[in-house]
């Protein structure tokens, strides 16, 4: 079997993700969409109503009465609160492992990945952009693909990691020469398999701009670019350090400054421990 | 004891059990700073060259800035009776993704508002691991003074 036999393997045994995701993004961006109808769409799955509770009612957002219901949770903290529990929960099933091969301890492609959607949301929001769940999603899952292919990299650490400092390849590329895929289309393909919409399995597929003319799609950009301000934070940079192209027409086309992307820093910079309570409890 | 410094943020202390550690400098600089003589020192970690970008900001957490965080470092290690001229002064972090060029180039920014501060007061700086496309932790044993790093796909190592 090549390696890209056994992947799709491994893909196919991948926990599927939630369904409630998919239900709750077709709708959600929808300029029409009520808060009635997200909150039906939560509680008419049990398991998912109970955990998002739990984590309403945990001292982190202490409220003073607890929410008994979605919609209390929902009248307390807000729908795009909410929305966001429900988006991490899913995400926090596939996303919590270790990743040896990338040298990411139990926790740190988590908290890469909570970080990486609440900067793209801060962007979103900075620039008015509609589809914010969308891109706080795409945000949140743009590295599925590497905890398939970490094992992989993890056996070829040595070759990849040669490519990348002798022949000037970004880790990305280095995969796909070693490999014969990286974790960008590794992670398209799970985001179909999801059959999560066009849109955001374009995002995930592209989130590093392999191809380039993709920077114009603006929520490509921002989840680029969020991803960009995580590695210069140090999130999520395990053994492939910070070795991926930078391409500052992303700025450009967004209309971001240098200094929009120090202030933004310096944003997340003091959420910082609300963040690590966040991660606690979600 | 283990003091863990955390992003936008500083640790200095002169107890013999503690080793002082900052994990995953990004672009961030990491700044060790160390009197020998009464065994007195600490760690920085900043993320941005200058404060003028967001004063409120800098005021809450005066850390997350070189300009306003180097100065409480050095204040902080005289409080324990650390003297300029005797420290050791070690800086490790300040990489880049790859292609960031000019103003964008946060990790290049960051070390150029140091060794400007650096250059103003006399400051020299003994060792450095700074720039490339990897992120850094750094170690600093108050006992003795000696640093470690460890780089991203290899392991630690004394300075």
């Amino acid at each position: 079997m090549t390696a890209i036999q056994e992947l799709i393997k491994e893909i196919k045994n991948l926990k599927p993700i939630p369904a409630v995701i998919n239900q709750i993004l077709e709708i959600v961006d929808q300029p029409n969409s009520s808060m009635a109808q997200i909150a039906n769409i939560i509680q008419y799955d049990p398991a998912v109503t109970a955990s998002v509770l739990r984590t309403c009612n945990s001292a982190f957002f202490g409220l003073k009465n607890p929410a008994e219901s979605i919609k209390d949770a929902v009248s307390l903290l807000g729908i795009d609160q909410i929305i966001e529990i429900v988006l991490m929960k899913s995400g926090a099933k596939v996303l919590s492992g270790k990743q040896q091969g990338y040298g990411l301890h139990e926790g740190a492609m988590w908290k890469y990945s909570v970080s990486s959607a609440l900067i793209a949301k801060q962007i979103a929001i900075k620039l008015s952009l509609k589809n914010k769940s969308t891109i706080f999603t795409a945000a949140l899952l743009k590295d599925i693909g590497k905890t398939v292919l970490d094992r992989f990299v993890m056996d070829s650490f040595e070759k990849i990691s040669a490519l990348v400092v002798n022949e000037n390849l970004s880790f990305r590329e280095a995969e796909k020469k070693i490999i014969g895929v990286d974790h960008t289309e590794l992670g398209g393909m799970i985001a179909k398999m999801w059959k999560f919409s066009p849109k955001m399995v374009k995002i995930i597929r592209h989130h590093h701009l392999t191809d380039v003319s993709m920077v114009k799609d603006k929520e490509i950009a921002v989840v680029y670019l969020a991803d960009c301000i995580c590695m210069m934070i140090g999130i999520g940079v395990g053994s492939d350090g910070l070795a991926y192209r930078f391409n500052d027409q992303a700025m450009k086309e967004l209309g971001i400054k240098a200094d929009d992307i120090s202030k933004i820093i310096a944003q997340f910079a003091l959420n910082m421990q609300e963040v690590e309570d966040l991660l606690n409890v979600v | 004891m283990k003091q863990i410094v955390g992003v936008a943020d500083m640790k200095v202390s002169n107890d013999l059990k503690d080793s002082v550690v900052t994990y995953s400098l990004g672009s961030c600089i990491g700044l060790v700073i160390y009197d020998p003589f009464v065994k007195a020192g600490g760690i920085l970690h900043y993320m941005l060259p200058d404060s003028s970008i967001d004063k409120t900001k800098a005021k809450i957490n005066p850390y997350m800035f070189a300009d306003t965080a180097i100065p409480r470092l050095f204040k902080q290690a005289y409080a324990f009776g650390a003297k300029k001229p005797r420290m050791d002064v070690y800086i490790a972090g300040g990489a880049e993704i790859l292609d960031q060029k000019g103003f964008f180039n946060i990790g290049k920014q960051n070390y150029m508002a140091l060794k400007k501060m650096f250059f103003k007061n006399n400051v020299l700086i003994n060792k450095q691991n700074v720039g490339g496309n990897v992120n850094r932790t750094i170690r600093l044993e108050i006992a003795t003074g000696d640093i470690y790093i460890k780089t991203s796909g290899s392991v630690e190592e004394k300075v």
